[in-house]
């Protein structure tokens, strides 16, 4: 932490964004990341540390035109706590209940959840199932400019992300499902609070006649950021959920992931993971 | 029908009541002060700089930088110190390292500054150049022909004239201990046998994750004696170690002992931080703060023993144990801490939780370049009872036995002496076995869970049993296993018991005071219990070997005793009665036969104290258990009682993940009494989520002699929701010499759980896993035939 020179605690966009605009900035938003990882020496401070948490405007959560927005700010307690998070997104309700620990989840935002880009970022799969996008401002006091990415765009790497240096993540937009929608989410940890995903699964569609129509599939921690899974997704659409799609679905999953090894866990048994609690997962969303 | 004023007397008896640990309320509004909660005035802030090679020589170190940083009062290395003498079990390791690093932990050079900041910057300026050496991680490798040596060399020092003397012989094979135990004949043993079987086990290494990690604060007086606030185990044994390590008097270091965040045998040595603290705060002549940092805490304190053990056992057609042959290899570490003689309590379960006739033991200790490990709670029992408690279960399946009945069977009855020289004046392991089964349906569960083997569902459950034999009347290690009390009544019949036992969390103070009112007839709350200053309590070995209940409590009744005596030795003539007709109940001098209340306790105490005999009533004792030190041949009573459970565990094992869920731990501890019910609930419970994570969860991944989770991250404690349900029950069997008839209970609960959790595996999924820890991967890897289970090496004989 030896170069921080600046802090700036900004109460509105418009002066965040300026702090942005004016220098290299590093953004805390509730640091449950970024504290651990500047202990460790794994990120090193600009010399300008951003507060955002004054920002009241990137808080909480609204309904509208058939969206979800969520703003960056947002707790994982308070998605968790909210009915139309739980009643409109449940995938990412059940996410953020498998989040941690109750400490970090009251801390801990969605907006530094995607930002930090971890593979194994807990909302980042059910986002991807929903076919969320992210809202990303930069300006300042003479106006502010906004541009909308679809999360699997923005996500590039490990700790990677398509966000300029001037901009800040302001906004989570996901399109409500249509009715019919059903969805679920899997994180294989080894206890159940407080862990890091070993790999974490989760699948949406519209479920018709025994089919899985609009299927959507993503998996984290098994590839350099969490992946939506097409190629299982077009086995997945093609007809009924029976046995012998699912081991093709899970056939196609598992030529499209990369893991690694790593302390929690060898490529081989996130492998095993994938094929296993995919196969159970689909057969407990669509059971015959 | 109305009490009589007798039974209405002894109505208040506290033994067996749920009382809260004295302590509770401060720790709970967060006013304890902790250790690092002290700071002293004037006082420096110290840190280490440890070594980034596993086994390397120094070529050279450059402090130069450091030295200027701002606020930075002293940096030492070895050369510094040319004074300092080795500490340790056998005196094999120099507090700062002058030419040889062996492990990634050893400490290069230290420094004193007016922060933490100041302190770290230096570290970060001093440069060190070193010439790696090869290294060896793996103890059966340490032991081959040609292993790098590491401590092939006499280590000598200057001796008190100046010349250098030897204080560490060279060691020619790498083996830092052996020992060699045995009864009968094996070979007879064998031949009687129509079932035997053989396998090696790994028992993996862990650590204590104390909450409050490390730490000490040492200051000079101005006349040279040292005060040093320390969280040991056992300070006045420490206390004679740090005089010898500073050549001055005993009598000049004084070690006070703030609360402590945790024990668990972590804190039964001295480690390199503590005499370099005491250096600096020489060199510098502040009082200097040593703190490790959480990562430091994983990297540099001792852990378990990681053992690799053979085990060879036989039984006849009966179901009789035949013989037992045991050969372990201990992983030592870099240098030689308690964790080396852990055989002494590992012989002790394979020679005598059951009887066998024919026995042979032994281990070496063997130094490799990886983290030295130290006494943890269980002493060597946990890594024992796994291998033994396997074989209870293979032996009997062999023989197509019930589990239960093959374990009853070669039980330890009360009364017997073993051939290895235990006594069971109190002994309760047919009742733990038999209550533990039946609580836990255990038969009927253990016969129905087969029948699930091969039945599709992939999640499976199990049942498993294990049962253990452990000191529970101290452990005579020293010329003396005893404790001393203090006792003084003051004008309002408030107590001051001052003991030489020390309070590591484990809530002795609320035992010994819940005995000292047993006997006095007072109300918990008039005690005030003084523990933690060397300078004021009278000697005592320290907390280790689930003794301090049983050795401080017998003498703290002692002490107590002579208090009442001698109460009720003045009141008698008063009352017109002998001192037997009296006792004290309820705050008052009564009649012993009716309850009778005479005269008020504080009321005859004033009267004593202003009278013309002018006496205040404080007593002393000293309490020294009828215990033997082993012979040379590790025989003997090594305890004055022992005590016994039976642990039966329930998993759920999900094949398609190799997630293992502990469900249910159902225990029967044979304790002697229950005391405090309220602390032997906490102390069981506690240790049988220490067990579970042993068995479960916690894995210090060393690699290389490098430790790849120094954090919660990945070192993975149990948390709360993986808890189990518990059912315990206690078994009384009232010691003869037992306080109150109490025996240890410390250690116990910690140590069946993971061989009860290996049976359950076994039992749920038919696939026996013969190394720790059952972390899901590697449980996922044995279910599928692909994990390498643990093999004894050619050329370890
Ligand atoms: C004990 C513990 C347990 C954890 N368990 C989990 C878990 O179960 N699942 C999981 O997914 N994660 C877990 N985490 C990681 C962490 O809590 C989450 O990733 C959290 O969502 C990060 O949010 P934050 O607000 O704390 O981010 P911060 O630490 O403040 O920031 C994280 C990163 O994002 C950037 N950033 C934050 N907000 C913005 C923004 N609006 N615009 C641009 N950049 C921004 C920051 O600069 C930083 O690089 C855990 C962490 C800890 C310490």
């Amino acid at each position: 932490m030896a170069e921080l020179r600046n802090y700036a605690a900004p109460r509105s966009l418009a002066e965040a964004l300026q702090v942005l605009a004016s220098g290299p900035a590093t953004v805390l938003a509730g640091g449950t990341d970024l504290m651990p990882q500047s202990r460790s020496a794994r990120v090193r401070f600009a010399s300008t540390l951003l507060n955002i948490q004054g920002v009241a405007e990137l808080r909480g959560v609204r309904r509208r035109d058939g969206a979800v927005e969520i703003g960056a700010l947002t707790t994982i307690a308070t998605l968790r706590d909210d009915p139309a998070v739980r009643n409109g997104a449940p995938v990412l309700w059940q996410a953020c209940d498998h989040f941690a620990s109750d400490q970090i989840r009251n801390a801990a935002t969605i907006g530094g959840n995607i930002c930090n880009a971890s593979p194994a970022g807990d909302t980042l799969v059910p986002l991807l199932v929903l076919d969320a996008s992210v809202v990303l401002a930069s300006g300042g006091a003479a106006g502010i400019l906004e541009r909308r990415l679809p999360l699997s765009e923005f996500l590039t790497g490990p700790g990677r992300t398509a966000r300029r240096p001037d901009e800040l993540l302001v906004e989570v937009h996901i399109p409500v499902p249509a009715s019919g929608w059903v969805d679920r989410y899997v994180k294989f940890g080894t206890r159940p609070a407080l862990d890091i995903s070993t790999i974490a699964l989760a699948v949406g569609g519209t479920l018709l006649d025994g089919r899985l129509e609009n299927a959507r599939l993503a998996l984290g921690a098994v590839a350099p950021t969490a992946i939506r899974a097409h190629d299982a997704e077009r086995v997945l659409a093609e007809g009924p959920l029976d046995r012998a799609r699912i081991d093709r679905v899970v056939d196609a999953a598992d030529a499209t992931i990369h893991p690694i090894s790593d302390v929690r866990a060898s490529d081989w048994y996130r492998r095993e993971l994938v094929h296993n609690l995919l196969r159970r997962m689909l057969t407990d969303v669509c059971p015959n | 029908m109305a009490p009589t004023p007798r039974e209405e007397a002894f109505a208040d008896s506290l033994i067996g009541r749920r009382v809260p640990k004295l302590d509770a309320p401060d720790k709970a509004s967060g006013r304890t002060r902790y250790l690092h909660d002290i700071n002293v005035p004037g006082q420096l802030h110290a840190k280490i700089l440890r070594a980034t090679e596993v086994h390397a020589r120094i070529v050279s170190i450059d402090v130069e930088a450091a030295r200027r940083v701002p606020g930075v009062h002293a940096v030492i290395t070895a050369a510094d110190v040319p004074w300092q003498r080795p500490i340790g079990i056998t005196k094999d390791h120099m507090p700062l390292k002058a030419d040889i690093v062996r492990s990634r932990r050893d400490e290069i050079a230290a420094v004193a500054a007016d922060t933490v900041q100041a302190a770290q910057e230096a570290l970060r300026l001093i440069r060190v150049a070193y010439e790696p050496l090869p290294i060896v991680t793996n103890s059966a490798q340490a032991l081959g022909p040609g292993a790098p040596l590491l401590h092939g060399e006499d280590l000598r020092v200057p001796g008190r004239n100046g010349a250098l003397e030897v204080v560490h012989k060279a060691c020619s094979d790498n083996v830092s201990m052996a020992y060699e135990y045995g009864h009968g004949d094996v070979s007879q043993g064998e031949r009687e046998s129509v079932v035997v079987v053989e396998d090696v086990f790994w028992l993996h290494y862990v650590t204590h994750c104390c909450m409050g990690v490390s730490g000490v604060i040492a200051e000079f007086d101005a006349s040279g004696s040292l005060l040093l606030y320390s969280n040991t185990q056992v300070p006045f044994l420490h206390k004679r170690e740090f005089a010898e390590l500073l050549g001055i008097d005993p009598g000049r270091i004084r070690i006070i002992q703030p609360p402590i965040g945790g024990g668990f045998g972590s804190k039964l040595d001295i480690y390199p931080f503590e005499p370099i603290a005491i250096f600096l705060a020489k060199i510098t002549r502040r009082p200097v703060k040593l703190l490790f940092t959480r990562e430091e805490e994983f990297i540099a304190s001792p852990t378990r023993q990681p053992v690799l053990l053979k085990l060879r056992s036989g039984c006849d057609r009966e179901g009789r144990l035949t013989f037992r042959a045991v050969d372990t290899i201990h992983d030592n570490g870099a240098y030689t801490s308690w964790g080396a003689t852990t055989p002494f309590v590992m012989m002790q379960t394979i020679s005598s939780l059951y009887r066998v006739p024919h026995c042979h033991y032994r281990t070496r200790a063997v130094y490799t370049n990886n983290p030295y490990a130290g006494s943890f709670r269980g002493y060597g029992n946990l890594q024992a009872t796994f291998a033994v408690e396997a074989h209870m279960d293979k032996l009997a399946d062999a023989l197509g036995m019930d589990a239960l009945e093959f374990r009853l069977l070669n039980a330890q009855d009360p009364g017997e002496s073993t051939p290895q020289g235990m006594h069971f004046r109190s002994c309760g392991f047919k009742e733990c076995l038999g209550t533990a089964a039946e609580r836990s349906d255990y038969a009927a569960k253990r016969r129905r869970n087969l029948e699930h083997w091969n039945d599709g569902n992939p999640v499976k459950r199990g049942i498993g049993m294990a049962s253990m034999l452990h000191v529970g009347g101290g452990a005579k290690m020293y010329p003396s296993d005893g404790c001393g009390t203090i006792i003084k009544l003051d004008d309002f019949a408030k107590v001051t018991l001052i003991t030489g036992a020390s309070e590591i969390g484990q809530g002795s103070e609320t035992v010994l005071a819940l005995l000292v009112c047993e006997e006095l007839g007072l109300p918990i709350d008039s005690v005030t219990v003084v523990n933690n200053d060397t300078a004021i309590t009278p000697w005592d070995v320290g907390v280790h070997a689930s003794r301090t209940t049983f050795i401080g409590g017998n003498s703290a009744i002692g002490a107590a005793r002579k208090a009442k005596r001698k109460i009720l030795e003045i009141a008698a003539p008063k009352a017109g009665r002998t001192p037997d007709d009296l006792d004290l109940r309820g705050g008052h001098i009564v009649l012993r036969a009716t309850g009778e209340r005479i005269q008020e306790i504080g009321k005859f105490l004033r009267s004593l104290h202003f009278s013309e005999k002018a006496e205040l009533v404080m007593t002393t004792y000293y309490y020294e258990p009828p215990s033997v030190h082993l012979d040379r041949n590790y025989k003997g009573n090594v305890s004055a009682a022992y005590a016994w459970a039976t642990q039966v565990a329930e998993v759920e094992v999900d094949t398609d993940t190799g997630i293992v869920r502990l469900l249910k731990i159902t225990a029967a501890h044979d304790v002697g009494r229950v005391l405090n019910r309220l602390g032997i609930e906490g102390q069981i419970e506690g240790g049988i989520v220490m067990g579970q994570g042993y068995a479960l969860s916690e894995d210090l991944l060393v690699e290389d002699g490098v430790i790849r989770n120094p954090n919660f991250r990945d070192y993975k404690l149990v948390t709360a929701p993986e808890i189990p349900e518990m059912d315990v029950s206690f078994i009384e069997t009232m010691d003869g010499e037992g306080p109150q008839g109490a025996k240890g209970v410390g250690e116990a609960p910690a140590i069946c759980i993971a061989a009860a959790v290996a049976n359950a595996i076994y039992n749920a999924t038919g696939t026996r896993i013969y190394a720790l820890p059952f972390t899901p991967e590697k449980v996922y890897r044995a279910l599928r035939g692909s994990n390498m289970p643990p093999k004894w090496p050619a050329d370890a004989a």
